[in-house]
This record gives C-alpha cells, structure tokens and sequence, in this order.
C-alpha cells in the first residue's frame, strides 16, 4: 500500500496513531502537504462521510475518524505557511433563534470542514439577522440553517425574509437540515437545497459551489 | 381515472390513481430492498398489494382458516390512552374477552426495568391476581430503555455529553457500563415475575437506546434462557435499524449496529429467543402503499430466514400503521391481510 492508502485507512479507522506516522512518513517520503492533505487526509473522510450515511459507520466511529484526520492535520500545519490549502468556500452555519440542539449540526459543521470548506459554527439560538451579517462579513457563499423543533422551523424562512429584503437573496446559497425538516419545507420556504444527514450537507455544498 | 381513497404515514386522507399506488408499490420495495440489501417483492406480490388497495370496503380481512396469533404489548397502558378508566387487570379482561387478544402483557407505566426494579414487589401481586381472571398467556414486560442509566437519570456519564467534546472512550465505556447495569436489572425483575408465575417475559422496544440496548437485551434473554429452559421470552424491537450509538458492540462476534430484521432475528436465535416482534418504521411523508410495500418487503425477508415465530409489530407508527393515536381501521386492516398473506408470519 501506498502511504497515501494508508493515511486513508487510518482515517477511516480513526486511528490517530496512525494517521500521525503515515503522516510523518508521507512527508520523509518527499510528498507535498497538500497532496497529503487532499489525497489522504480529505480523501479518507471523502468515504467516511458515504459511509456514515449509508448506515455503515455510526457517529462515535465518524467523530474517531474526524480526529484521526484532525491529527494528521497538525502534523502538517507547520509545512503549510506559504502554502494555501485549497477551500471550496465559506460556510455560516448555526441553530435558528429558539432551538439549542447542537449535535448534529457540529456533525456537519465537522464533515463540511473535512470536506474541504471553511465552517463558521455561529452556535445554537442565533438570531436570524445575526446569520445574514456574518455571512456578509465573512464573505461566505453557504448559510446553512439547522432546527430540531417544527417550531423554530419558521425562523429558517426568516433568514430567507432578511436576504429578500436587503437585497442579498442572491450572494448567498441557503441550506437546511434538521430532524423535521423535509424537502417539501425546503422548497416552501425558497431555500436553496435540504440535506437530510451530514455526509448529504456535504454532497449538496459541493454540487452547490463546484471546485 | 378513477380515484382510491388511501392515506399518507400521518394518516391524512389522499386519493391516488392505481398508477399512483402500482408506482409507490414499486418505489417502496425498491427502498428497503437497497437499504436491507434484501430481495425486492416480485410481480405477484406486487399485484396482490395493489389489489388490497383497490378493495372497496373499509375494513378488510383474510380469508377463514388464516387467521394467525394477536399478541399484544403494553395493552394495560394503552387502553387508557381512549379514556377508559380501568385498571390494569380490568384491561386484560377486556382485551382477553373483548378484543379476542391471544397472549397479553401486564405492563406499568414507567415501562422501564430500572423503573420496576424497586417496586417489583408491588407488581407481584398484581401479575398474581391478574392470573387468577384470565385464561391467556400473561406475559410481563417492559422496556430496557438504556437512556435511563445515564446522567441525569442514572449513575454513569451521558455519552451525549461525552461525544461532543470529543471524549469517545469515555462515552463507549459509559455505553458498556449500561449494558452491564441493564442486563442485571432486566434478569432480577424478570426472574421475580416469573417465580410469580408469569407466562413469559417481553422485552419491547428493543434497541431504542441503539446497539447497547440491543445487546443488553440479548445478554438478559440468554441468562433467562438458561436459568428458565421453558420460558417464552418475546424480543419486540424499537425500529427497524439498530443504530450505533457505540457502534462497536458485538454480540456472537456479530457487530449490532446498522443490522435489520433479517439480521436482527438470527441473534435473537441464538440468544434464545422464542418470539421475535420485528419493526418497519412508517414513513409519515409518503403513501401507505409505500410504506406497506417497504415494510412487507423487509418482514418477508425476516420470516424467510427465521426459525422461531415472528410476531410483526403493527400498531401505531410501525408496520406501514399510521402515526396517529387512533389508526384508521382501512389502513391496519389492509397492512394486516398484505403481512398475513404475503410474510410467512406467525402472529401480529
């Protein structure tokens, strides 16, 4: 096996060992950080996340995973000054105001981040102004929504209500996901796309902004 | 084209073409067939589920000669539910003497083994008296219900909490200290209501706390098993997939998470199991024919594989039943002759 295959074994088994050795040994070998990163590290949670979402790894073996791929990461992050790690975009993602479930949007927020976007987690009971204004200031193009209750659902749609009204409806893609939410509310509400678990947010993010 | 009456999973009337429910038959089986990896129905049953459907009348029923066993769980909670002020006995003779019920369950509303644990010596006597006024096999049970050994409710930490600061150890370990816990609980209430003299243990709602519910569960029937050779122990489940809330917990070397009836059945097997209740969860967003198709497809691949009785779940939310609190008799009538008449299946 190539050290590129092993690195993406040790994170699918998230074996932070040896993620961390092939790492270092990918690296005596003379290959790039970023190859590492994008060929190994990314590329074993590229099949995680499938995984995940067909039913064959469960959440505590995801997050192992995430922290195997974490830790190969820090081996590189000091060869990478000077070197731009490539991102497929910025996300803004939180809870709507009302709701404090935060599990499974981390899930996404960590499976975005392994996916190669840059994620700002704004956290859980944010308030719908609050998710436009740091997607502008941080010149995202994703606003991802998260709810567990059918009853802040609706402060989805008022995201939606602040873009349309400060004429920003356009500058950004706007998801949603949650246990009650469905495709049907999706297109409702006029959101851009719905996602029904973590690995399918990151599915729809790299259909959404193609690299 | 003419319009037949049928409903969504949350019970609200729709009227579909047969096109329409010929194409939600198809879709359904199709569904579970990729999820279970299982084989798709064929034509003939396909036709046979369409002609259900199509029936005129309301309630529908299968021919004299076919009928099979009523087994019921948690009946003395659930009659309640329709505002009947009877207590537990009293609702065991009317689901007995009224509703033909084959075998009952003497439940109590915690429902839960580390609930009951400490006023098992109150249920006792019950079960006893209760024995005395009916004729059908009594069964007691309840849930293993894992949710309830981890804090705030029980003594170990809650994995919930554990998993998102990265601690996946710690929460895999709490998992399995829960296991151990449960499995002591479920033997020592089940041994006292047995030495009561019930006519067999149920363990429902299996799994709703994932793989190590699962497990415990498991680990409880086989040391049952083996302490009482000619026990009924009935195994119903939670949901159709066995999530991995560990997800590296094995029972017979066989990992439990992400397993399905099919599979589910054959540990249930080996851990001497004598009647094992599988789920398919309905689908409150799609049709009944879509929900009745999946579900078939999954509980004909069960029975097919399985070597003791198979009691499907059919009630409300499960079985292609309606997510109502009172499901419409056209629909668990109709979900009822398709599982008799296409699953080689036991009892309901």
């Amino acid at each position: 096996m190539s050290v590129l295959e092993d690195i993406i074994e040790a994170v699918i088994h998230g074996d932070k060992g040896k993620a961390v050795k092939f790492t270092q040994k990918g690296l005596s070998e003379g290959l790039n950080p970023l190859v590492l990163i994008n060929q190994g590290l990314v590329a074993g949670m590229d099949i995680v996340g499938p995984r995940f979402k067909n039913g064959e790894m469960f959440i505590p073996e995801v997050l192992q995973s995430a922290a195997a791929m974490h830790a190969g990461m820090d081996v590189l992050k000091p060869r990478l000054k000077g070197k731009e790690v490539e991102s497929r975009g910025t996300v803004v993602l939180g809870t709507v105001q009302g709701d404090h479930h935060d599990i499974g949007k981390n899930l996404v927020a960590m499976m975005l981040e392994a996916g190669g976007f840059r994620v700002l987690n704004l956290g859980v009971d944010i308030r719908a102004a609050n998710f436009v204004d740091s997607a502008v200031k941080q010149k995202a193009q994703l606003i991802g929504l998260s709810a567990l209750l059918t009853t802040t659902m609706p402060a989805m749609n008022e995201v939606i209500e602040i873009l349309k009204k400060n004429g920003k409806r356009d500058k950004f893609k706007v998801l949603v996901g949650g246990a009650p939410v469905t495709q049907k509310f999706a297109n409702d509400i006029g959101a851009d796309g719905y996602a029904p678990d973590a690995a399918s947010a990151v599915e729809l993010c790299r259909k959404l902004l193609p690299s | 084209m003419k319009k037949i009456f049928t409903r969504m999973g949350d019970g609200s009337p729709v009227e579909m073409t047969e096109t329409e429910i010929r194409r939600d038959l198809e879709e359904g089986t199709r569904e579970a067939a990729l999820r279970g990896k299982i084989p798709a129905l064929g034509e003939g049953d396909l036709k046979h589920l369409l002609e259900i459907f199509t029936i005129p009348f309301r309630f529908v029923s299968v021919e004299r000669g076919k009928e099979i066993v009523l087994s019921y769980d948690a009946g003395t909670l659930k009659i309640r539910r329709v505002g009947l002020s009877v207590n537990r006995i009293q609702a065991l003779q009317i689901y007995e003497k009224l509703f033909g019920a084959d075998t009952m369950e003497l439940a109590h509303v915690d429902y839960s083994f580390k609930s009951i644990k400490p006023i098992v010596g109150n249920e006792q006597p019950v079960l006893e008296q209760a024995l005395l006024v009916t004729h059908i096999p009594l069964f007691y049970g309840a849930m293993p219900n894992l949710g309830l050994y981890s804090q705030p409710d029980g003594p170990f930490p809650n994995p919930a909490e554990l998993l998102p600061q990265g601690k996946i150890a710690e929460a895999r370990r709490s998992y399995e200290d829960s296991v151990e816990a449960a499995v002591k609980d479920m033997v020592y209430v089940s041994t006292a209501m047995i030495e009561s003299g019930a006519d067999g243990i149920n363990f429902d709602t299996t799994g709703a706390a994932g793989d190590p519910d699962f497990l415990a569960t498991l680990r409880a029937a086989e040391i049952l098993k083996k302490k009482y050779p000619d026990l009924c122990i009935e195994l119903g489940m939670a949901g159709e997939f066995v999530l991995g809330m560990h997800g590296g917990l094995e029972y017979d070397g066989v990992r439990l998470a992400g397993l399905y009836p099919h599979q589910q059945v054959k540990l249930a097997e080996k851990a001497g199991v004598t009647i094992f209740g599988p789920v398919v969860n309905t689908n409150t967003s799609r049709s009944i024919p879509w929900n009745l198709s999946r579900s078939v497809t999954f509980m004909k691949a069960c029975a097919e594989v399985s070597r003791i009785p198979i009691h499907v779940n059919m009630g409300m939310g499960v079985g292609a039943v309606t997510v109502t609190d009172h499901p419409p008799i056209d629909v668990v009538s109709r979900a009822s002759k398709a599982m008799v008449e296409i699953t080689r299946l036991d009892g309901l």
